[in-house]
């Protein structure tokens, strides 16, 4: 299903790039700021305002309408929540882990791999659910733009005016964004290392 | 440190040379026409976009508000958990399902974009209305009750003090989305300046889509930035320090 | 003034909280509830002020009952402190200290005097604090002024669930001496929790003690210490308990008991003064600082010399000649 296909890329693309950067974004609270500044700016953009802007940028390179604009838009729309969920989680790692981490001789790497990750494992989890439930909102408008998937039954049920087109679009999009939603929240929990 | 702040300050200045790139390359390429142009329709469409917010969101805040303080109450402990999960849950679905189910029921118009608007925009609002009053140190209540205040003395003096910051922020959220859940209205034949995007994406007409987005995303920006000082000026000396 | 009358708790149908509780508490006098954790103190303090209702009896407080009293006007009359202060975060010293008085529709300059006067008392200059915010004070400070809050409009009864239960040692003693200074300055009649027996013997004028929310023995301290009512009371005071009743008494009894013995001048010796702890006095001479020590009076003239055979023979006069008292 091409709804499915755009969000399911777009989020392993974010949490590649958002991820690495949010652990980056640790160790230099001024870049961290600024980022995240930015990223929250760009969130509080209208998607449909954001295809709009993409659209003539990037009709200069022959792909305006598409998988591509979309594409763009759910990946920058992800980054707040796991780039912040990351950082948030990583620096609320408690100190004294941390320490003791140290004291046992561990390098920077393996403290971040066995320590820290795990330990902010639920936030940066949190991240990515909110961001995939956001995408699949976001991912039905983009069926106007051309990417296809679960908006086209509501635009096609708008446009010829089925109003039992429109209803099944429409409920079909929100079980899908409920169903992950707790899916995600199941595994959440199931991947929340024991003691946390 | 002085290198951290520098690359800080580089990321910042790419950043904003991007958008008066962006901004010179539109003005340049003549892309706001439609509103030189067509400025009493610009200002129409722009007029029915904010009216759609203003209401939906006020009969939000009207409604939501008060609700989440009645939730809070003893009396209403049991309903407060359903409340808060329905909250959650509905807010997972899509802004474009909420539009296209008020419109299979209600049928197509403003009335019906300012219905699924306002059920929308409840949603954030109550959340955070009664997160922010339960975030109140149950201690501190329990003082104010032991010398002497009444129920609504609490309420005035203590919750509301205390969970206007939350409160504030759950007004932001819910009229930020609202905003550009609102530019979607165009769809179900509420106006605002969707129109003008979604004839731009139909008729692959750049100046359309930039006139109607660009103005949206200013609309959504300002909001958010008129409500986060909002919450700074509002949230009551002592709460600021206490949370540093 | 306050008296308890057969008073259950029952939580929610389970077990008692509160085990059929009788005594009376008089006017101006300090009651120290004490026992371990979980035993039902906080739970029979609140249904003093009906934060718990009371499942079974019924407290009288100036011979009305409780339950009958109108709940927002009494709380009014009761001061009110808790280990977390419970100060409000949102207002300033002055809007906390003065919240009661303010409800109470006080003019402004009768607040004023009130605020200043009650700063003074607990050792904080109003000027300097009444702008500030709880969160801008010591927790120390914080605690003082949830006890001025207390005190804001004159109530005769307080209320005190371990006030200084949250603070580090020192500034809990140090606390503790200033609270006594207040109390004898304002005399009122005080019901204050705690789980700790020195605090109990140093603060209270009795001491209540309980067991699983039953009343195990009600008197003065020193009768706790010296006359446990059962095998409970005197494991929870604790073997040590003779020396806990010394911090009872001051080296002014025990001038007024035994007499002193003789002082020459000769060398030096180290001094006390006759307000002292007899707890403290026993240490200095344990810790070997001095093997005797001279009792000076308020004009600073020597009355004789302390030594540790005279502490002795006043503590057996104390335990086995004091008449048995009850409470
Ligand atoms: N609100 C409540 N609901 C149910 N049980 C309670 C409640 N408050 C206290 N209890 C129980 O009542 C007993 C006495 O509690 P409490 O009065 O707080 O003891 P203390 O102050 O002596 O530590 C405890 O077993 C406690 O678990
Ligand atoms: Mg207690």
């Amino acid at each position: 299903m091409e709804h499915v296909q755009l969000v399911g890329l777009a989020i392993i693309v974010s949490i590649l790039i958002g991820v690495p950067l949010g652990v980056y974004l640790t160790t230099n609270e001024y870049l961290a700021e600024s980022v995240l500044q930015i990223f929250s700016i760009i969130m509080t953009i209208p998607s449909i305002a954001l295809f709009g802007v993409m659209i003539p940028i990037l009709s200069t390179i022959g792909q305006g309408i598409g998988f591509l604009p979309a594409f763009i838009a759910l990946v920058l729309y992800s980054q707040l929540p796991i780039i912040r969920n990351t950082y948030t989680g990583i620096n609320e790692v408690d100190p004294n882990i941390r320490d003791a981490a140290k004291g046992l001789g561990m390098t920077t790497l393996q403290r971040l791999i066995k320590v820290e990750i795990p330990n902010a494992m639920p936030l940066i989890m949190a991240g990515v659910r909110t961001a995939t439930v956001l995408n699949i909102g976001v991912g039905a408008i983009a069926a106007y733009i051309g990417a296809g998937g679960l908006g086209s039954l509501i635009n096609q049920g708008i446009s010829r005016s089925n109003t039992t087109m429109v209803l099944v679009g429409a409920v079909v999009v929100s079980i899908l964004a409920i169903v992950v939603d707790q899916l995600l929240r199941y595994f959440e929990k199931r991947f929340t290392p024991k003691g946390i | 440190m002085k290198t951290k702040k520098r690359i800080a300050w580089i990321v910042k200045i790419l950043f904003w040379l991007i958008v008066i790139t962006f901004f010179t390359w539109t003005i340049m390429n003549d892309m706001f026409r439609p509103i030189v142009e067509d400025f009493g329709e610009f200002t129409h469409l722009l007029g029915q976009h904010i009216i759609i917010v203003f209401i939906s969101g006020l009969l939000a805040i009207l409604i939501s508000i008060p609700l989440g303080i009645l939730v809070t109450r003893k009396s209403f402990q049991k309903s407060e958990f359903w409340i808060v999960n329905m909250a959650n849950l509905g807010q997972t679905i899509p802004s474009l399902a909420v539009l296209a189910l008020a419109m299979g029921f209600l049928g197509i118009g403003m009335k019906a974009a300012i219905v699924a608007l306002f059920i929308y925009s409840l949603l954030p609002i109550l959340q955070n209305t009664i997160a922010g009053i339960r975030s109140v140190d149950k201690n501190t209540i329990d003082a104010a009750r032991g010398i002497g205040l009444t129920p609504f003395q609490i309420l005035i003096k203590i919750e509301l003090p205390n969970a206007a910051s939350s409160i504030i922020a759950g007004i932001r959220t819910a009229l930020v989305i609202n905003i550009g859940t609102a530019a979607l209205a165009y769809l179900i034949g509420g106006g605002g300046l969707g129109a003008w995007i979604f004839t731009g994406i139909r008729l692959f007409d750049n100046a359309f889509l930039i006139s109607g987005a660009v103005p949206v995303t200013l609309l959504a920006i300002l909001v958010d930035y008129f409500f986060k000082i909002m919450q700074q000026v509002l949230v009551p000396k002592g709460l600021r320090l206490a949370k540093k | 003034m306050l008296e308890f009358k057969n008073v259950s708790k029952i939580y929610n149908g389970n077990k008692k909280a509160v085990d059929h509780v009788n005594f009376n508490v008089d006017e101006g006098e300090l009651v120290v509830l004490l026992g371990p954790s979980g035993c039902g103190k906080t739970t029979l303090l609140r249904m003093v002020n009906q934060l718990e209702s009371i499942t079974e009896g019924d407290i009288h407080l100036n011979n009305k009952s409780v339950k009958e009293s109108n709940k927002i006007e009494m709380r009014r009359k009761i001061g009110y402190v808790i280990q977390s202060n419970g100060l409000f975060p949102n207002m300033t010293i002055e809007k906390n200290v003065m919240i009661v008085p303010d409800l109470l529709g006080w003019d402004r300059k009768k607040q004023l005097d009130r605020f200043n006067y009650l700063m003074e008392l607990i050792g904080l200059h109003p000027d300097e604090y009444r702008k500030r915010y709880p969160h801008e004070l010591s927790g120390g400070q914080q605690q003082r002024v949830g006890v001025a809050r207390a005190l804001a409009a004159d109530p005769p009864v307080m209320l005190m669930d371990e006030p200084f239960g949250a603070l580090d040692p020192i500034i809990r003693t140090k606390i503790q001496d200033e609270f006594l200074q207040i109390q004898k300055e304002i005399k009122k009649t005080i019901l204050f929790v705690s789980h700790d027996i020195d605090e109990a013997v140093k603060m209270g004028d009795k001491i209540a003690l309980f067991r699983d929310g039953q009343l195990q023995q009600y008197n003065h301290p020193f009768e706790i210490l010296h006359r446990p009512a059962n095998e409970f009371v005197s494991e929870f005071v604790g073997q040590d308990r003779v020396l806990k009743s010394t911090s009872l008494y001051s080296v002014k009894d025990l001038v007024d008991s035994v007499s002193l013995t003789g002082y020459q001048k000769a060398g030096s010796v180290q001094t006390v003064q006759e307000d002292t702890s007899l707890r403290i006095v026993i240490s200095k001479l344990l810790n070997q600082e001095a093997e005797q020590l001279a009792v000076e009076d308020t004009k600073g003239k020597i009355k004789g010399i302390l030594t540790l055979d005279l502490v002795e023979k006043f503590l057996y006069k104390q335990i086995k000649e004091t008449p048995k008292r009850t409470g």
